[in-house]
C-alpha cells in the first residue's frame, strides 16, 4: 500500500481544488482547504509541525466530501489521505466521545434504545452537553426521528414483470433505524424492474468508522459484512456513503478476497436502477402530474463514486415531473457523517448556503441519495416551514407509480 | 520608522487581534505553515500571522498597523502563483483577499463590472454570462485564481493571443497605497490623457499597494467559435506551423503547443488518447465572424497538413471543444501523475526561435537528469517548460533550479523576456539585471518610489538587492533544500 508520505507528494499546490472545497470558500482559510491539509500532514510528517496540536484541528473541520477529488487534475486521493492522517491520530489519542457515537450508530438495537429515551428529553436539538463532549459548541443538529410509514399499497404481483434476477439490499445500520420507507421504495423498485431481494442477517459496512480514522474497525465490520453476502450476486447500496466505502473495500483491505469481491458487486440503486430499464417502466407508471424536483448530489454518491447522471435520468423519465438544475448541486451540505454534530457551526453555514438554493429552485422536492444529507436538508425544510418536501431518489421514484408517502 | 522585533510577537499579535477583530486574524503554527509558500515551492516563508480583511477600510487599518509598527506585510489571493510572489519574504503578515470576494456592480450598457480584489476571475464571467459576456483573461488557474492576483501577475492565458493580457482589461483600482491611503487610479472610461500609472499597477505584483476593488471590461461571447487539435510527428513540425499561421498573418483566437510530457499526464489523468506517434499537439481555436472563422480554420488546417500533421480533430460540439481544451487547461496540474514536484518557467521568445528553443530545454532536462514538460502560448512565444522532480530531495531541487536559470538566460541571448505572465517574484530576481542592466533597475526602481518608498509592502520581489533582503534570502532559499 502507498505511504502517506506518497499519497501526499502528489500535490503539487496548483490550487485548482480551492473553490471546490466547501471549507475554503466558507472561511476562506488555506488551512481549512485541500491543499493546505495535504500539506500540514506533510509538514507533520516532516516533523515541522505537531500532529496532534497543528494538523488535527484542520482534519477535523474537513467534511470528507471529496469535492478536491473531482476538481483535481493530478489525481491525489484526498480521501485515502484524510481516512489514514486520521487514522494516525486516532490511534496515537482516540476522541473517546466520538468514537462511543460512531460504535452507538452502528448497532441498530442500541440506536433504537437511543432514540427511545432521546425522545424523552426536552427540546428538538442533540442535548447541548452530548454537543459539548462531542464538539465544543452548542447543537445545530436535531435529534434524529425514524421516518412513518408510507402508506403505500403491497405490490399487485399480477401486474409486475417476471423475476429474472437475485440481488441483496446492504441495509445498513443508521439506514434501517430511520430510513425505513427508503429501503420499502428500493425493494419496490428493484422489484418492479424484476428483481428480488435475497435476504441476509448483515451488520454495518464500516464506512463511518472509515472516514473517521477508524480502519481497523471498519476492516473489521467490512469483512463480518463481506462473509454475510457469500454469493455472486450484486449489492444493491441506497446510501451515498456507504456504497463510496464498499467500492473502495480493495484500497481498505486489498488482502481480504471476500471484501474486494463486494467492491466489484456494489452499485448505487440509481446506477443499477438505470441499467435494470427502470426509466421504461416509469414511463408507463402514473407520475407526479405538474411537480417539480431539483436533485442535491452526495458527496459520496458525485465525488466518491461518480454517480451523477443516473439519478437525474432516472427522475427525468418520470411523466409530469419536472426536474429543475441546482446551483451548485454538488457542494456538501454540511451532514457529512457525523460531521453535523462534531463540527456544529460549519455545517449550519453549508446548510444554509444549500438551503437558499434549494428555494431558489421553487422545485416541490429536493431528492438525495445519501441518509446523511436528507435528515440534515430535512431539518432545513422543517426550520423554514415552507412547502418544500424532501425525498430519497427511491422515494420520489417508487412515488410516481404508488403516490406520495403520507 | 520603528523596526519589527520578533520576539515581541505575542504581543503584537494581541494588539493586532485588538485593533482589526481576532476573526480577521490567522495565527500559529498551523497557518503560519500553510502560507509559507504559493504554487512555487521552491522558496519557503512562514508569516507572522494571516490576516484576512473584509473591506478596503480593513485593509486600510492594515496598512496603518504595519506601519505603525514596522511590520512587513505582502498581499495574497489564491496563492496560485508560480513565482513566489506571495511569499512572506520577511515574515510579517500575509494579507488575504479571500474573504472579500464579492462582486460589487455590474454595468451592462457600459459592459463592465466591479469586484473586490479577492473575487475569482471565473466567478466574474459567470454572473454576466447571461449577458453574452465574459472577462477576457483567462489563466489556466481561472477556476481558482482572483482578479487581485491577476492583476498583480498582469496574467494571460490562451486567448490573450487576441484578447490582450489583464492590462488591457482594467480600468480602475481602487487600492490602498504603502502609506496607507486609499487611493484611486484609473477610470470608467477608457483612454485618460496624462500618466499611465495603472500599468504600472497592473502587473506590479503587489508591490506598490494592495489593490481592494476594481473596475473591468467585459468582452462580448464570440459569436462562432471552431477549435481544431492537431498531433505532429516531431516538436519541429508543430513550431513551424505556429510560425506559418503567423507568417500568413492569421491571429487565431489561441494558438497552444504541448508535448509528450503532457500528453503524458493528461492521458493518465483524463483518458484522453493520442496518435503513439505524436510528439507534439497544437490546440488552435479561430472565433468571431462565421464567414472570418471559416477562412482563419482553412488556412490554420492546410498549414498543419503541409507540415505533416498526423491528426486534425475539429471539435464538433461544446462538449468536444471543452474537451480538446482539457489537456491545455488541466495539462500543468496533471503533472502531479509524473512526480511530486514542478516549477514551472515563464520565459519569452521570438516565435522563429521556437524550435532552436526546444532543443535547448531538452538538452537542460538531460544534463540536469530531471523531466521537462512543455505546454506553452506557441503564438505568442510564451514558453511553459515545466520541470517534474520529487522536492524530498535537495539534489534535484538545485538541479531545477540551475536548469530553470539557463533556460531564462537562453531566453535573453535569444532576445526574448524573464516572464510572459507569472512574473518576477523571488523566483526571477538574480536574472533582472541580466535582463534590464543596472541602468534599466535604476529607472524601474525609480517609478517604484513613486508609490512606495516603504521597505515593508511585499519587500524583495521584482527588484534584486533590496535593502534587508540578501541576507534574508539565505534563510529562504534554505528552506526547502
Amino acid at each position: 500500500m502507498e505511504s502517506l508520505s506518497d499519497l501526499a507528494s502528489h500535490c503539487i499546490r496548483c490550487g485548482f481544488c480551492l473553490e471546490s472545497c466547501p471549507t475554503f470558500m466558507v472561511t476562506g482559510k488555506e488551512t481549512e482547504s485541500p491543499r493546505g491539509r495535504i500539506y500540514l500532514v506533510r509538514s507533520a510528517l516532516e516533523g515541522r509541525l505537531v500532529w496532534e496540536d497543528h494538523v488535527r484541528p484542520h482534519l477535523d473541520a474537513c467534511l470528507g466530501c471529496r469535492a478536491c477529488e473531482t476538481a483535481c487534475p493530478s489525481a491525489v486521493q484526498y480521501g485515502r489521505i484524510l481516512e489514514t492522517a486520521r487514522g494516525r491520530l486516532e490511534t496515537a489519542r482516540p476522541h473517546r466521545a466520538r468514537k462511543g457515537l460512531l460504535d452507538t450508530m452502528v448497532r441498530p438495537g442500541l440506536m433504537r434504545g437511543q432514540l427511545a429515551l432521546g425522545g424523552l428529553l426536552p427540546g428538538r436539538r442533540l442535548p447541548v452537553l452530548l454537543s459539548r463532549l462531542l464538539s465544543g459548541e452548542r447543537p445545530e443538529a436535531d435529534k434524529p426521528a425514524a421516518q412513518g410509514a408510507s402508506g403505500w399499497a403491497p405490490l399487485d404481483e399480477t401486474k409486475l414483470p417476471e423475476v429474472r434476477g437475485e440481488v441483496y439490499l446492504l441495509e445498513g445500520c443508521a439506514m434501517r433505524v430511520l430510513f425505513p420507507r427508503v429501503h420499502e421504495a428500493t425493494r419496490r423498485l428493484l422489484r418492479r424492474a424484476g428483481y428480488v431481494v435475497r435476504e441476509t442477517s448483515q451488520g454495518c459496512c464500516g464506512a463511518l468508522h472509515a472516514h473517521n480514522g477508524h480502519l481497523d474497525e471498519a476492516r473489521r465490520l467490512g469483512g463480518v459484512l463481506a462473509e454475510s453476502l457469500p454469493d455472486d450476486l450484486p449489492v444493491v447500496v441506497n446510501s451515498a456513503g456507504c456504497g463510496s466505502t464498499m467500492k473502495e473495500y480493495g484500497h481498505l483491505d486489498p488482502e481480504n478476497e471476500a471484501m474486494v469481491g463486494i467492491a466489484a458487486r456494489t452499485a448505487d440503486v440509481s446506477e443499477f436502477l438505470l441499467r435494470a430499464g427502470l426509466t421504461d417502466v416509469l414511463a408507463n407508471s402514473q407520475g407526479l402530474a405538474s411537480k417539480s424536483a431539483t436533485y442535491h448530489d452526495a458527496c459520496h454518491l458525485a465525488h466518491g463514486q461518480g454517480v451523477r447522471s443516473a439519478p437525474r435520468e432516472l427522475l427525468s423519465a418520470v411523466p409530469g415531473l419536472c426536474v429543475r438544475p441546482l446551483p451548485e448541486s454538488d457542494t456538501c451540505c454540511g451532514s457529512a457523517g457525523i460531521y453535523n454534530v462534531t463540527q456544529p457551526k460549519l455545517a449550519r453555514a453549508l446548510l444554509e448556503r444549500k438551503w437558499e438554493h434549494v428555494e431558489a429552485t421553487g422545485a416541490d422536492f429536493v431528492v438525495l441519495g445519501n441518509p446523511g444529507c436528507h435528515a440534515w436538508i430535512a431539518q432545513a425544510a422543517r426550520e423554514r416551514g415552507g412547502n418544500v418536501r424532501v425525498f430519497h431518489t427511491a422515494e420520489l421514484l417508487e412515488a410516481a407509480f404508488s403516490g406520495l408517502p403520507s | 520608522m520603528p523596526t519589527f522585533d520578533p520576539s515581541s510577537e505575542r504581543a503584537l499579535l494581541d494588539d493586532l487581534r485588538a485593533v482589526l477583530g481576532s476573526n480577521k486574524v490567522l495565527a500559529g503554527p498551523s497557518a503560519r505553515k500553510a502560507y509559507d509558500c504559493d504554487a512555487y515551492t521552491v522558496d519557503k516563508s512562514e508569516p507572522l500571522a494571516v490576516v484576512l480583511p473584509e473591506s478596503t477600510t480593513d485593509v486600510q487599518t492594515i496598512v496603518r498597523w504595519c506601519l505603525a509598527h514596522g511590520v512587513p506585510y505582502t498581499p495574497r489571493g489564491a496563492g496560485t502563483g508560480l513565482s513566489g510572489g506571495t511569499l512572506p519574504a520577511l515574515g510579517g503578515l500575509v494579507v488575504s483577499t479571500k474573504k472579500m470576494t464579492r462582486i460589487l456592480e455590474v454595468d451592462l450598457d457600459n459592459r463592465c463590472l466591479l469586484a473586490q480584489s479577492g473575487a475569482v476571475n471565473k466567478r466574474l464571467s459567470e454572473a454576466v454570462a447571461h449577458a453574452g459576456l465574459h472577462f477576457a483573461p483567462d489563466p489556466s488557474s481561472q477556476t481558482v485564481s482572483t482578479l487581485g492576483g491577476n492583476i498583480a501577475e498582469n496574467s494571460g492565458g490562451p486567448h490573450t493571443l487576441k484578447y490582450g493580457v489583464t492590462v488591457q482589461h482594467v480600468l480602475k483600482v481602487t487600492m490602498v497605497d504603502p502609506l496607507g491611503e486609499i487611493v484611486t487610479i484609473g477610470s470608467r472610461t477608457e483612454n485618460l490623457p496624462g500618466y499611465d500609472f495603472l500599468s504600472l499597477i497592473v502587473g506590479g505584483e503587489g508591490t506598490l499597494g494592495i489593490v481592494t476593488e476594481a473596475w473591468v471590461k467585459l468582452t462580448p461571447n464570440p459569436v462562432k467559435v471552431e477549435t481544431v487539435l492537431a498531433s505532429f510527428p516531431r516538436v519541429r513540425d508543430a513550431t513551424q506551423t505556429v510560425a506559418d499561421i503567423i507568417a500568413e498573418g492569421t491571429i487565431p483566437a489561441a494558438l497552444e503547443m504541448m508535448d509528450r510530457g503532457i500528453m503524458k499526464a493528461v492521458s493518465l489523468a483524463f483518458g484522453l488518447k493520442y496518435p503513439p506517434d505524436a510528439e507534439a499537439l497544437l490546440l488552435i481555436e479561430c472565433d468571431g465572424a462565421p464567414e472570418t472563422v471559416a477562412a482563419e480554420m482553412d488556412t490554420v488546417t492546410r498549414l498543419c497538413r503541409a507540415n505533416g500533421s498526423l491528426e486534425l480533430n475539429v471539435a464538433q460540439n461544446e462538449a468536444e471543444r471543452l474537451k480538446l481544451w482539457t489537456a491545455r487547461k488541466k495539462g500543468i496540474g496533471a503533472m502531479g501523475r509524473l512526480a511530486p514536484s514542478i516549477v514551472t518557467q515563464d520565459g519569452v521568445i521570438p516565435r522563429s526561435k521556437l524550435p532552436e528553443m526546444l532543443d535547448f530545454i531538452a538538452e537542460v532536462a538531460r544534463d540536469a537528469g530531471v523531466g521537462i514538460a512543455n505546454i506553452f502560448h506557441a503564438g505568442d512565444g510564451n514558453l511553459h517548460p515545466c520541470f517534474y522532480f520529487d522536492d524530498r530531495d535537495p539534489d534535484q531541487v538545485r538541479a531545477v533550479v540551475a536548469g530553470g536559470d539557463r533556460i531564462l538566460q537562453k531566453c535573453l541571448d535569444l532576445g526574448g523576456s524573464l516572464s510572459g505572465e507569472h512574473g518576477i517574484g523571488v523566483e526571477k530576481l538574480d536574472l533582472m539585471e541580466t535582463m534590464f542592466g543596472k541602468e534599466g533597475l535604476v529607472i524601474q526602481a525609480d517609478a517604484k518610489r513613486v508609490f512606495n518608498e516603504s521597505p515593508l509592502c511585499n519587500p524583495c520581489k521584482v527588484l534584486p538587492n533590496q535593502k534587508s533582503c540578501v541576507e534574508h534570502r539565505r534563510r529562504w532559499r534554505g528552506a526547502a533544500w
